[in-house]
């Protein structure tokens, strides 16, 4: 019992955080429904059909919306659906946390020092994330209650239960596959490989919607038994299957993760790769990039940068191969071609592709600041920093080569990806204008930087949570997009959202107000973050 | 005293640093000659790293201020850095990069670094450069700490606790590495809680207790006021010189239990052994007493309460 309260007391800021943010999502989306949806039936109706007009441009992420028209379907759709990535988010950070994270900060080592085994290691960690995830799912469906009530409708109770149940057990499937993974290959590799491998998972679901071929797989993906119910609107539907299937597969992960770490040495893996032989030397590494400022960041970090720079490409081609299939969606909506004909042919696929892939970017370019952030707290919190600042280097030098960094590795991969999206977009016959697709590619490096500034600005001031808060940073920055227009916020609030000052570079161009925007929020975080580091103490 | 102030490696003024709860360090005044090795001995949570940390402008202090050759460690912290070496308390986790990767980083970020002296200090300590970090002992980890400490052959070297994880013989390798650097010019500030370990390689130490710098001695004088535990067995037969032993100067809380005496020995040994060489011993045990013992012995403090079950 011990065990699992110290799994819930070391993941007690994650609860707290992403309870907060399911509660907030359901909270503002089922608000919003009532400022936006209208009040009358055939309003309501008429919003139902432009969500499930936006829908058909996301079938390739998230399945079909059911009674969009409704507050319960609209919310399963706008805070559901994207609770969902969150939480199988969640589940990776915390279980490669514990498995690797506390085994290299020796907790792991302690705990078993103290008698507890290490099955029951894993066992009570899981009990702890199942605790957690249902925590954090509870908090949604109070969020949600809170919504309905501000309409004055009520919720069905038994939905709202299912839809909780539901959301804990996917995110504790995903919790388990990815505990397994991270026994399997080293404490390097573990989050970047089981990341890997719940995107794998999640893109075969979702991408089977629009690929048959993937029809054959999805049975393997935890997100497919997720999509089985729509339980929240009225005449949903509840897959108790599909519940007992994620259930039984986060058990079957455990047990075969809690087998995988008998086989395996503390801080070792259970798959090796054989070493290559070094000779023993008492050299120090030779290489002229180590004693350039930035390029040997890079270098330090070039699997990471090659792995996001692989992976943006890859996607990138994912959508645009899903690009007619969109379009083709959108046309055949008898609704919408009033609309879709103010629209060129030919600007229709840049529209939809700068909309489609231009906002997954946006979110892997914050996610990418993020990984950034969390590496320079880490630095803090580990004694790099305090090594570094034993070199004569002024600690403003240090901030600015960390945000060079960042940008540096932003040109590669927004290069890498752009250009795999021309070359994928010509083959497809998509005629993007190349000094769109330039601009719009080099618009993510400042939209980066925003968030590599606020980054700098909480790792500068409070290390430790930096990461946490810049999520919540990036988490707020989008729903301000979404609910800016909804609730008449003032205009300087929501350009405070990188989101919104990215705009669509690819159909209208760049927008200059919008692009020294972002570079003086980059700027004005980087300045101050320079003059907190200055002020703050190092190392105590 | 205005040549002295301008030959100090290192001096502080009232130097400050108030973490409440009377934890911290409180009214620091100090002077570190060059050239001079000075031992900083202190128990833990005494002061010996926050002391460390301001002098190497890691945390501002409270009140006060600390100046390295005459340069002040906030204002002047990239100047100061120039001409330290620093060892911190804690090895910083270089996850996989490879040691020969992390001394070219480090050496890169500093500049000056003569490859033939990092590649003698390795050799100097059997440290692989070509292993992960990650796959170090805690042993190797600290010899790579060392090696950064001295690669660029600094003025000033400023060590905290930096033989712990160390072997005897490391240990050991470690003094001689520092009597050299001493002999090459260097001064040393070398934190410590163990008092044989000051006392072997230190000039001067200085003893903080609670955040306060409560002495600073002379090697001659911290050989005066070292205490040994000694524990005698003579021979079965042997008549134990009781009255003797117990007349000797320096010589305490003498104990007879069988032929087994034990004693507390401030100071030399030379009375005692004198006394011993005309009878048959058959076990002679000499144990340095801890920190807390000192502290008992040497400031006559009471003996803190224990804490309740």
């Amino acid at each position: 019992m011990r065990a699992v309260l110290l799994g819930l007391r070391l993941g007690r800021w994650g609860i707290v955080g992403f309870s907060l943010a399911g509660l907030f999502l359901t909270l503002v989306q089922s608000i919003g429904y009532y400022q936006i949806a209208g009040h009358t039936a055939a309003e309501r109706a008429n919003f139902g059909a432009a969500i499930a007009a936006l829908q058909a441009q996301f079938v390739a992420l998230f399945p079909p919306a059911l009674a969009p028209e409704t507050v319960a379907g609209y919310v399963q759709f706008r805070a559901y659906n994207p609770l969902l990535i969150l939480f199988a988010v969640w589940a990776l950070a915390s279980s490669s946390g514990f498995a690797r994270g506390d085994e290299e900060r020796g907790v792991g080592e302690a705990s078993l020092a103290a008698g507890v085994s290490r099955v029951w290691l894993i066992a009570s960690r899981t009990i702890a994330f199942a605790i957690a995830v249902t925590v954090a799912a509870v908090a949604a469906a109070v969020g949600f209650a809170l919504g309905v009530a501000s309409g004055h409708e009520s919720v069905e109770p038994q939905g709202l239960i299912e839809a909780t149940a539901l959301l804990a057990a996917v995110g504790l499937a995903c919790y388990s596959l990815s505990l397994l993974i991270a026994q399997l290959v080293g404490a390097r590799l573990a989050t970047a490989t089981a990341g890997a491998f719940l995107l794998a998972l999640f893109l075969i679901n979702s991408l089977s919607r629009v690929f048959d071929s993937l029809l054959t797989l999805r049975w393997l993906s935890p997100f497919r038994y997720y999509d089985l119910s729509q339980p929240l609107p009225r005449g949903g539907y509840f897959s108790f299957g599909g519940f007992v299937v994620l259930l039984a597969m986060a058990v079957a992960a455990s047990v075969a993760a809690s087998l995988a770490i008998q086989r395996r040495d503390v801080g070792g893996s259970v798959l090796r790769l054989p070493a290559l032989e070094r000779r023993p030397t008492v050299e120090p590494a030779t290489a002229a990039w180590w004693r350039i400022p930035v390029v040997r960041d890079l270098y330090e970090l070039r699997l990471g940068i090659l792995a996001w720079a692989v992976g943006m490409a890859v996607l990138g081609t994912v959508f645009v191969s899903l690009t007619r299939t969109i379009v083709q969606a959108l046309q055949s909506i008898k609704a919408l071609l009033p609309y879709l004909s103010i629209f060129a042919h030919e600007d229709l696929y840049p529209a939809v592709l700068g909309y489609t892939w231009f906002n997954v970017a946006q979110l892997l370019f914050a996610a990418f600041a993020i990984t950034y952030v969390a590496r320079w707290s880490a630095q803090d919190t580990d004694g790099r920093l305090e090594m570094f600042l034993s070199a004569p280097v002024s600690r403003a030098a240090i901030v600015l080569e960390r945000m060079a960094v960042l940008a540096a590795g932003a040109v590669i991969v927004s290069a890498v990806s752009g250009v795999m999206l021309f070359f994928v977009s010509q083959q497809q016959g998509i005629n993007l204008n190349v000094g769109r697709l330039v601009a719009a590619s080099l618009m993510l490096i400042p939209f980066a930087l925003v968030f590599a500034g606020a980054g700098s600005l909480l790792a500068s001031w409070n290390p430790r949570a930096a990461a946490g808060l810049l999520g919540a940073f990036a988490f707020a920055s989008y729903l301000d997009t979404e609910l800016g227009p909804i609730f008449k916020l003032p205009l300087w609030l929501q350009d405070l959202s990188a989101f919104k000052l990215f705009g669509t570079p690819l159909l209208s161009g760049v927008d200059t107000r919008n692009l020294t925007l972002m570079l003086l929020l980059a700027l004005a975080g980087l300045g101050s973050s320079i003059l907190l580091l200055q002020r703050r103490d190092v190392g105590a | 005293m205005l040549h002295e102030m301008a030959s100090a490696a290192i001096r502080t003024a009232g130097l400050s640093k108030d973490y409440g709860a009377e934890r911290g360090l409180f009214d620091l005044d100090l002077q570190v000659s060059a050239q001079e090795v000075f031992g900083y001995l202190g128990p833990n949570g005494a002061g010996k790293t926050t002391t460390i940390r301001l002098l190497m402008g890691m945390i501002r202090p409270t009140a006060g201020s600390a100046y390295i050759f005459g340069l002040d460690c906030v204002r002047e912290a990239v100047e100061v850095k120039r001409r330290v070496g620093y060892l911190p308390g804690d090895v910083p986790q270089f996850g996989s990069l490879r040691g020969g990767e992390i001394v070219a980083y480090l050496g890169g970020m500093r500049g000056g670094v003569d490859p033939r002296n990092v590649r003698s200090l390795a050799e100097r300590f059997d440290l692989d450069l070509s292993r992960r970090f990650r796959e170090y002992s805690s042993g190797n980890k600290q010899k790579l700490a060392i090696l950064l400490a001295f690669m660029h052959r600094p003025d000033l070297l400023i060590l905290d606790e930096p033989t712990s994880g160390l072997d005897p013989l490391n240990q050991q390798e470690f003094y001689a590495l520092l009597r050299e650097a001493r002999d090459d010019g260097a001064t040393v500030f070398l934190s410590s809680h163990v008092l044989s370990e000051v006392e072997h390689v230190s000039d001067r130490v200085g003893i903080l207790r609670s955040g306060k710098l409560v002495k600073v001695a002379e090697l001659e004088e911290l050989k005066h006021i070292r205490v040994h535990r000694v524990e005698v067995e003579f021979a079965p037969d042997e008549k134990i010189p009781f009255d003797r032993l117990r007349a000797l100067t320096g010589v305490d809380d003498l104990t007879v239990n069988g032929q087994r005496v034990t004693c507390t020995v401030h100071g030399a040994f030379d009375g005692l052994i004198d006394a011993l060489a005309s009878h048959a011993v058959v076990d002679f045990v000499s144990t340095e007493p801890s920190l807390e013992e000192f502290f008992l012995s040497f400031f006559g403090e009471k003996k803190r309460k224990a804490l309740p079950p």
